[in-house]
């Protein structure tokens, strides 16, 4: 009986074997997508555009920089998916996502609204919500065709930039999180491909100048349409306001002679606000605190260890952080109607009963909020030297 | 008593927590924030609160009689046929949940990891192996589940762990302003429906070693059970948005896929599979015996292992009959569930038995 | 009242009904299987008696043990006159010859004239007067029963019969040629004793009593085997050792009815808890220490003539991972090893399985850049991975059974091209990709970190879990393992669940499971044992030095 039993459980099991392994993919069988882009096209239509890795010859060390590690294509259709699958009818692989690290919108798509993209890569079990998002002027199509010199793909290169820091920084969970909160309106940094620097060659030839993608700025957004861009000044602004930039620079004019500049590294910030309303104006107190340390001074007259010159120092940085802050700010304010500062959700937590009344039209009320910027930044460490010794006296 | 085994105490806290903490850990957060929105953690502890009293309830009624199961007493309070009618019933309430969390199980695993695979197929394996758990008997998955449940915990702790630099608890502000008390008691249902199936301690009496500790036992199991899902639903909202969280199907599953360590232990949503599919093999073998050994004390037999086979190809088929998709099911859950489970089986049925029994005087306190 | 061991009704266990349904009784044995060569049967043999006279004793011992060249008879008369009155029976190569000429043939023929009891030599008399006076000689006994007879004969002892008198004299002058106690080879340690039982059950049983000199160490013998008439020996430490268990155990071997016993696996098999299962929940050890260790910890243990290897029951999960070694060395480092060991043993069963089914299902687990790499290896592999593990895995496990069983010199030169030819060249020939053969050997060389009856069934068990992860993933993985877990959580040894003491989870015994504690912290033995005798070492011995000052000056003031 015992027997008989597990006989049957044998036969079951090779027939359901045998029926093939449904979910069965061998690694050299798949289309690995490093990178995604998405583009308007004339006729309504979706481009989406792959960067595929070439296994072999990915990896430098393999290849010896010889053969390019990556493919791009392309198709067009009238959703993604359907664009997915025709790219599937000339790809001899299976499209495989789960190591995407980067999706690019162009310009027109996202002027369209990015919401229309978007559900495909939320619903998708292969994609990623940490994916870097970011918005191409153009087409996204170029950035992808690009290659990178020190990585392995111009995809990874992107990925690492946005990861860095320096811009900010956008996974596609964040995007959805500010795309889904009425108080709030996301924002992508911005990549273009610029030249970026020369390989030289032996034999003296003309040496090559490459280029790649790089991020230049931030595209903001109302609701899920792209309105404008910010530069790198006014990207700084908003990371000062949004409390999320991680490390940067900020160039102090000296005391003494605002020709001459110190520049110090940011360390660490954080940012608080605490709105006040008093039924028709809205006002923010902004307060930011942030460290930093010496890193380079210009000027030669100026002891940066005397403690005045070194509180005046701060209170200069205060300055021009501030400024950059306005700059954002006012952009934002006037020129746009956006509040991409997250104000309307700080808003929302400290008046939840006003906020209900305003949620619908926070752009307009954003537009009138008064916001007073304190900021208060601690020189906290100045290298390895004082005062500047080479200096003969 | 049909099946020979005795558990000890520690083991009966960890089958207890195994039973509502796999599945309970993959919807909570999305089921109860539809309804309470960010306040859903309150929702959480009123319905603790709920399952305590139905585990005081349960432990109360099964004391008054020593020896004897869920499906034994209600004969010996409302009399041979009608008894019979409520333990077919509470029969019934098993087959049918078991079937929903094998669909929920295959479900899963089918829309998040492995597409192309037909759902009976994960469906058939984990009922093979929950029947030879359930042949064993209740000692051999509690045992097994003693091993399994301090990985699931581990796990659990490392992932909260892990994604802890990402989440921002101010998105739980504001408190209590954007629902009601309405709309956070409405959150509460179907927590309180998970975390009240304690009520099985009912049938789980006289095979405990030490049965004066039943309650303690009951309360510890649901006290765990409930911290783990406060912690789970906290960190998930703090993670998403309230609005994010209702999106999602799993949202402990997209919890799992933004944990990035090092730029190198990233995509481990691996992790969430074991989880369910270990501690649903727990959960689907303790209530296929509680199901099994119903039907066998009903229909009066000697060994309920005849039984599981026939079970089994029930618990199957009921599984792929009950549901036409995922929607269906989800609303189904949603909806009718809460009400269904909680006041009819865990509250109503128990309650009406304890006034019975103690109208009639029957059954006296268990002494030490 | 042990609440742990859950009560076995004695005879029930291992007992099942056979396949046929009918079940046999134990005389059907005796009565199928009949030596048609023998004139007398078996039982028989037991009943008769010997005779009175002489010669007719040395016919009927010649008759049942004709063709048997070794059997010598020597008869002797010592009293002189052409009466052979006394004759001795033995085997050659069994016994001492030194022995049997000096003591007890120099005896009786030099020493007996010398003793003349009087005009009646044969008959009952001599035998009295040879018994008690004549031989020297230190185990004796006398019997009337042929079939002990015959079983003295060959069991090495030799037989001295009196004409005249219906019974024998047995002299123990066992010595045959064994092999001397030498270095366990299979349970190698650094530190600790390094004897390991030999074949001859005296030999160890005395081994056994060199470390437990205690009278509570009870050896009770027995024999099995119709044919081989094995001896056997049942040790435990009467107090320590749980009664029913040792009750069990005898009860389990005495419903042996079998032909031969010439392994302790024969006993093994016929007295475990689950037969069909391949993990086993019997031990056996080669070390007197070990086994002496066991027998203090409420074990039992199984003594077989003719192998080295001891059996101890009851035997349990963690015991895989238990060595010898653990309990001599430093505890911090013991700890550290044996978890190594535990996370090695998941490893050998998994690891293959695991990387079939990242590599197959779920790409997603690997870092990019190592997806790139192994994807630019397996470009070149025309197969599946399933198949190539399996392949890999199946030529190991020939490269191991061949490297037990060759010959020592031949075996240097196959480990050797095993490795080259399997690493190298098929990497190169792009059969295999490297990745795969990294996994096999680190597998290969993971299992060897446990007990050997234990890593049997976990190599045999690697391939359906690699079959399962092929075809279905790390679900397919999963569920192998759990219904593994299943499995063992199912089993018992002798009344103890063989998970213990990780399931059921008592927190006293976790202080021997995955790690050890110091032994001034081991206060309680585990609890198979019973609760009769739990504690083994008095509290609050943890070593410090004295306090200062108290010996004399103790700072570096000189």
């Amino acid at each position: 009986m015992k027997i008989r039993f597990i006989c049957l459980l044998l036969l079951a099991f090779t027939a359901a074997l045998l029926s093939g392994c449904w979910d069965r993919k061998e690694m050299n069988t798949l289309a690995i997508v490093l990178g995604a882009g998405i583009d308007h096209t004339p006729g309504n239509q979706v481009m989406l555009t792959l960067q595929l890795a070439r296994p072999g010859y990915t990896l430098g060390a393999a290849n010896g920089g010889e053969e390019p590690g990556i493919w791009v294509v392309s198709e067009t259709g009238r959703t993604v998916y359907e664009a997915q699958g025709k790219l599937a009818n000339r790809l001899s692989r299976r499209i495989y996502w789960s190591h995407n690290v980067i999706l690019v919108f162009g310009e027109d798509a996202a002027r369209q609204g990015i919401r229309r993209y978007t559900s495909f890569f939320s619903r998708s079990m292969q994609d990623r919500e940490t994916t870097w998002v970011m918005v191409a002027p153009g087409q996204a199509r170029d950035i992808l065709e690009t290659s990178s010199v020190l990585e392995d793909s111009s995809a990874q290169a992107a990925a690492y930039l946005e990861r860095a820091g320096t811009c900010y920084g956008i996974r596609f969970l964040d995007l959805k999180v500010m795309l889904a909160a009425k108080g709030d309106n996301p924002v992508a940094p911005r990549v273009e491909v610029v030249a970026s620097g020369v390989t030289p060659v032996l034999d003296e030839e003309e040496p090559v100048r490459t280029k790649s993608a790089a991020l230049t700025g931030t595209a903001v957004f109302r609701d899920d349409k792209l309105v404008g861009w910010l530069d790198e000044t006014e990207t700084r602004g908003l990371l000062w306001l949004r409390g999320e930039l991680e490390q940067g620079v900020v160039v102090v004019p000296s005391p003494d002679n605002p020709g001459k500049y110190s520049s110090v590294e940011i360390i660490g910030m954080h940012m608080k606000v605490k709105p006040q309303y008093d039924g028709n104006t809205v006002r923010c107190n902004v307060k930011i605190v942030t460290e930093g340390e010496l890193r380079e001074q210009q000027s030669t007259e100026v002891d940066i260890t005397q403690p005045e010159i070194h509180a005046e120092l701060e209170n200069k940085m205060a300055g021009v952080i501030a400024n950059e802050a306005r700059l954002a700010l006012n952009k934002a304010q006037e020129e746009y109607g956006v509040d991409i500062f997250n104000f309307g959700t700080a808003f929302h937590r400290k008046y939840p009963r006003e906020w209900a009344e305003l949620q619908d039209r926070w752009n307009e009320v954003f537009t009138g909020v008064q916001v007073d910027l304190t900021v208060e930044a601690n020189l906290k460490f100045t290298g390895l030297t004082g005062r500047r010794g080479s200096i003969k006296e | 008593m049909l099946d020979k085994g005795k558990i000890g105490s520690l083991q009966a806290v960890f089958l207890l927590v195994s039973m509502v903490l796999p599945t309970a850990l993959l919807y909570i957060s999305a089921h109860t924030s539809r309804h309470a929105g960010q306040d859903g953690w309150i929702s959480l502890m009123l319905a603790v609160f709920a399952a305590l009293a139905i585990a005081r309830l349960a432990v109360s009624l099964a004391r008054r009689f020593p020896g004897q199961t869920l499906f034994q007493f209600p004969e010996h309070i409302l009399g041979r046929w009608p008894g019979k009618a409520v333990a077919v019933l509470y029969v019934w309430w098993f087959f049918h949940m078991n079937a929903e969390i094998i669909r929920q199980f295959g479900n899963f695993l089918v829309a998040a990891f492995m597409t192309h695979t037909p759902l009976i197929v994960f469906e058939l394996l984990i009922v093979l192996i929950a029947a030879y758990a359930v042949r064993g008997g209740l000692e051999v998955f509690t045992r097994a589940n003693q091993i399994i449940l301090p990985f699931i915990l581990g796990l659990i702790i490392i992932t909260n762990i892990l994604i802890a630099p990402e989440i921002d608890l101010k998105k739980l502000l504001p408190v209590f302003s954007d629902s009601g008390a309405v709309p956070v008691l409405k959150g509460a249902v179907m927590p309180a429906s998970w975390l009240g199936e304690i009520v099985i301690v009912a049938v789980l009496l006289p095979y405990l070693d030490r049965g004066q500790k039943a309650f303690k036992i009951a309360v510890t199991a649901t006290l765990i059970t409930g911290l783990i899902l406060l912690i789970t639903f906290v960190t998930d909202i703090a993670l998403f948005s309230p609005q994010l969280t209702v999106a999602a199907l799993f949202p402990e599953l997209s919890k799992v896929r933004i944990i990035s360590l090092g730029n190198f232990l990233e995509r481990l949503e691996a992790i969430t599979m074991g989880i369910w599919i270990a501690g649903g093999l727990i959960k689907i073998s303790l209530f296929y015996w509680a199901a099994v050994l119903g039907s066998a004390q009903c229909l009066e037999l000697k060994d309920y292992r005849p039984l599981v086979l026939p079970a089994g190809v029930i618990l199957l088929a009921l599984s792929v009959m009950l549901h036409e998709n995922i929607i269906e099911q989800v609303n189904f859950l949603g909806a009718f569930w809460g009400p269904y489970a909680l006041f009819l089986f865990q509250t109503g049925i128990p309650l009406f038995l304890l006034a019975a029994a103690a109208a009639r005087g029957l059954g006296g306190q268990e002494r030490q | 009242m042990v609440k742990y061991i859950k009560p076995i009704k004695i005879g029930q266990g291992g007992r099942r009904k056979s396949r046929s349904g009918r079940s046999r009784t134990p005389g059907e044995y005796a009565q199928e299987n009949t030596f048609p060569s023998m004139e007398l049967h078996d039982m028989e043999l037991h009943d008769r008696q010997l005779d009175s006279d002489l010669q007719s004793n040395l016919q009927q011992l010649m008759r049942i043990l004709d063709d048997c060249s070794d059997v010598v008879y020597r008869e002797f008369a010592p009293a002189g006159d052409g009466h052979p009155g006394l004759a001795l029976v033995f085997v050659d190569g069994l016994v001492d010859k030194t022995l049997v000429s000096d003591q007890i043939m120099h005896s009786l023929m030099l020493d007996a004239p010398l003793v003349r009891p009087g005009d009646q030599f044969t008959g009952d008399g001599a035998f009295k007067m040879i018994r008690e006076r004549l031989l020297p000689y230190q185990q004796m006994m006398e019997t009337g029963n042929l079939g002990r007879v015959i079983d003295a004969v060959l069991a090495g002892e030799t037989v001295l019969l009196v004409d005249g008198c219906a019974r024998a004299l047995i002299n123990d002058v066992k010595g045959w040629e064994m092999r001397s106690i030498t270095e366990s080879q299979t349970e190698i340690v650094i530190r600790g004793p390094r004897e390991a039982f030999v074949e001859s059950i005296r030999v160890n049983t005395s081994l056994l009593r060199r470390k437990i000199k205690n009278p509570n160490l009870k050896i009770e013998a027995l024999k099995l085997g119709r044919v081989t008439k094995t001896d056997l020996a049942v040790a435990y430490i009467k107090g320590i050792a749980n009664e029913k268990l040792v009750a069990e155990i005898k009860e389990r071997l005495s419903r042996i009815e079998i032909d031969a016993i010439l392994e302790t696996g024969y006993i093994e098999e016929l007295i475990e808890d689950s037969p069909r299962s391949p993990f086993p929940t019997v031990g056996h050890t080669e070390r007197p220490d070990k086994a002496a260790a066991q027998l203090l910890e409420g074990r039992a243990a199984v003594l077989v003539d003719g192998t080295p290897h001891v059996l101890t029951v009851p035997f349990l999960f963690i015991e895989s991972l238990q060595f010898p070694e653990d309990y001599y060395e430093r505890w911090v480092v013991s700890s550290a090893v044996r978890l190594l060991r535990l996370v090695f043993l998941m490893v050998s069963l998994v690891l293959p399985s695991f990387y079939v089914a990242v590599v197959t299902f779920h790409h997603e687990l690997l870092p990019t850049p190592l997806l790139l790499s192994l994807a630019a290896q397996r470009e070149a592999i025309p197969y599946p991975a399933v198949f190539e593990v399996l392949i890999m895995e199946l030529s190991f496990e020939v490269l191991r059974e061949a490297g037990v069983r060759l010959p020592r010199q031949v075996g240097q030169a196959v480990s050797i091209v095993g490795a080259l030819v399997v690493g190298l060249a098929a990497v190169q020939a792009g059969l295999v990709a490297a990745a795969t053969v990294i996994i096999v050997a680190l597998t290969g060389i993971a299992s060897f970190t446990t007990y050997y009856s234990t890593g049997f069934a976990i190599r045999f068990l690697r391939f359906p879990l690699l079959v399962l992860a092929g075809s279905l993933g790390l679900y397919g993985l999963l569920c192998g393992l759990l219904a593994l877990l299943i499995h063992l959580a199912s089993l018992r040894s002798f009344g103890v669940p063989y998970l213990s003491p990780a399931a059921p989870f008592h927190p006293g015994e976790q202080k021997d499971m995955a790690i050890r504690v110091p032994w001034w912290a081991m206060l309680y033995r585990p609890r198979l044992a019973g609760t009769a005798n739990p504690r083994r070492e008095t509290a609050g011995l943890e070593p410090a030095p004295p306090p200062p000052g108290q010996n004399g000056p103790t700072g570096d003031e000189q």
